[in-house]
C-alpha cells in the first residue's frame, strides 16, 4: 500500500489513521452559497446558508478554517451518550460500540471546532475516559490471548494500529511454540532421520 | 521470519552446542594441543549449531544438550521464568530452541512455550507501563525475540502518543527559515 509509512512492519502511523478518518461523513451548517462541489470521491452540496449538509470531515475542517460553517456535533459525541457509554465500558469485558475513528474524530473536533461543541470540557475528559478505560481492556485482552483464536469485537482504529506489530509478533511466536509441540512438522521429520552415507562410489548421473 | 537472509537466523546458527564424534575422523583437529591430525571415535567437542547439525545428519556425531537448556535453567524457569536471564545464556533462546528440539530433546519445546507464556506477560506490562529508564535492567534480562516485542509495543504507544499530544501540524520548509545573506 503506498500510505505505508513503514512497509517491513506493514504498520500505519497515527497521523495516516488521522487520514483515513477524514473520509467519516459529517454534517455541517454552512454561512454561505455555494454551488455543489465535484470530487473523484463524490459530489457534495449544493451548499445553502443555514441548510444542514452531509460532507467528509476533511472538507468540514476545510470550510471551518475559513468560518464558512459550522460543525453539528456527531450524535454519539453527546455528554448523554459518552456518558452512557463510559459507564458500560466500565461494567463489561465488552467493547462498546463506537465510531471506527471516534479518537481520530474527537481529536480533530476538539483542534479545529471547539467553539462548536457544548460543554466542550465535560465532552473532552468523557472522551479520554472511555480510551483509557478502553485501552485497559486491550491490554488485560492481550494478556489472556495464546494462539487459539482472537476475537475482540467494536475495537478502534488507532487502538487496534497501537498493538499491531506487538500483537503480530507475539501471536506468530505463540503460533510456533504450539506447532513445534504439537506436529513436528514434514520437513523437520524428514530432517530427523540422519542420511546414511553409503561407502558405494557415486552414480555419476548421465548428461540428458 | 524465516528468511535465508536474516540476520538473526543466521547468528542463532553460530550458538555453540556440545557434540559428541560417533566416528573417527581424518584430516581435522579439534584440540591444537594434541598433534594427531584426527579426532577420535567418542571424543567431545563443541561445534556451532550450523556444523552440528550437518554432521548429525550424516551421523557422524550425536548433539547433546547445550548449556542454556540444562536442568538448572529448567528449574529457573519453572520457579519464576520472568526473572531469569536468558540473554546471559543464550540471545536466540526460542529460536535455538526450536531447532536444537527435534535433534536432541523434544521436553525443550515444552519449556520454550512455558516460558514465553509467562515471559510474554512480563513483557507486556513493563511495554506499557514502565518509563524507559526504569526498564533498562528488565532489558537486560530479555532475549532478542522478546527485545523485539517490547520495542514493538513501546514505540507504537510513543508514536501514539505524540500524536495525541499534537505538535506542529504544519512542518516548515527548511528554506523558510534561512535568513538571507547580507548585502555586502
Amino acid at each position: 500500500m503506498a500510505g505505508q509509512s513503514d512497509s517491513t512492519m506493514s504498520l500505519f502511523s497515527s497521523e495516516e489513521i488521522e487520514f483515513m478518518a477524514e473520509d467519516e461523513m459529517t454534517e455541517i451548517v454552512p454561512n454561505l452559497r455555494m454551488d455543489s462541489l465535484n470530487f473523484i470521491c463524490g459530489d457534495y452540496g449544493p451548499f445553502l446558508p443555514q441548510l444542514a449538509a452531509q460532507v467528509p470531515l476533511w472538507l468540514a475542517l476545510a470550510l471551518k478554517k475559513r468560518g464558512k460553517c459550522t460543525i453539528r456535533l456527531p450524535q454519539w459525541m453527546s455528554v448523554e451518550n459518552l456518558t452512557r457509554v463510559l459507564e458500560a465500558e466500565r461494567d463489561s469485558h465488552a467493547f462498546q460500540p463506537l465510531p471506527f475513528h471516534y479518537i481520530e474524530i474527537s481529536r480533530l473536533l476538539f483542534d479545529h471546532a471547539r467553539e462548536d461543541i457544548p460543554d466542550m470540557y465535560m465532552v473532552r475528559s468523557l472522551v479520554e475516559d472511555i480510551r483509557d478505560v478502553r485501552f485497559h481492556k486491550v491490554e488485560t485482552n492481550l494478556e489472556k490471548f495464546t494462539a487459539s483464536t482472537v476475537t475482540w469485537k467494536n475495537m478502534s482504529a488507532m487502538e487496534v494500529n497501537v498493538i499491531r506489530a506487538f500483537a503480530g509478533r507475539a501471536l506468530q511466536a505463540f503460533y510456533k511454540h504450539d506447532n513445534e509441540q504439537q506436529t513436528p512438522d514434514t520437513d523437520r521429520a524428514l530432517d530427523k532421520q540422519p542420511q546414511i552415507p553409503t561407502d558405494r562410489p557415486k552414480r555419476n548421473l548421465k548428461p540428458r | 521470519m524465516a528468511s535465508y537472509y536474516d540476520i538473526d537466523g543466521i547468528l542463532m546458527e553460530e550458538e555453540f552446542v556440545p557434540v559428541v564424534f560417533q566416528k573417527a575422523i581424518n584430516g581435522v583437529n579439534i584440540d591444537e594441543s594434541t598433534e594427531k591430525g584426527c579426532v577420535e571415535q567418542g571424543s567431545k567437542t563443541e561445534l556451532p549449531f550450523w556444523l552440528a547439525h550437518e554432521l548429525h545428519m550424516r551421523q557422524a556425531v550425536s548433539i547433546s544438550v547445550p548449556n542454556c537448556f540444562n536442568q538448572k535453567t529448567r528449574l529457573e524457569i519453572q520457579a519464576d521464568a520472568a526473572c531469569v536471564d536468558l540473554r546471559s545464556r543464550c540471545p536466540y533462546f526460542y529460536e535455538f530452541g526450536c531447532k536444537l528440539a527435534p535433534l536432541c530433546d523434544k521436553s525443550i519445546g515444552l519449556l520454550l512455550s512455558y516460558a514465553f507464556q509467562i515471559r510474554y506477560k512480563e513483557v507486556l506490562h513493563k511495554a506499557h507501563t514502565t518509563a524507559f529508564a526504569a526498564a533498562s535492567k528488565f532489558l537486560m534480562l530479555l532475549t532478542k525475540e522478546e527485545t523485539y516485542l517490547y520495542d514493538a509495543a513501546q514505540s507504537s504507544m510513543l508514536a501514539f502518543k505524540k500524536w495525541r499530544m499534537g505538535g506542529p501540524r504544519l512542518q516548515r520548509a527548511s528554506i523558510l527559515g534561512r535568513k538571507r545573506k547580507p548585502a555586502e
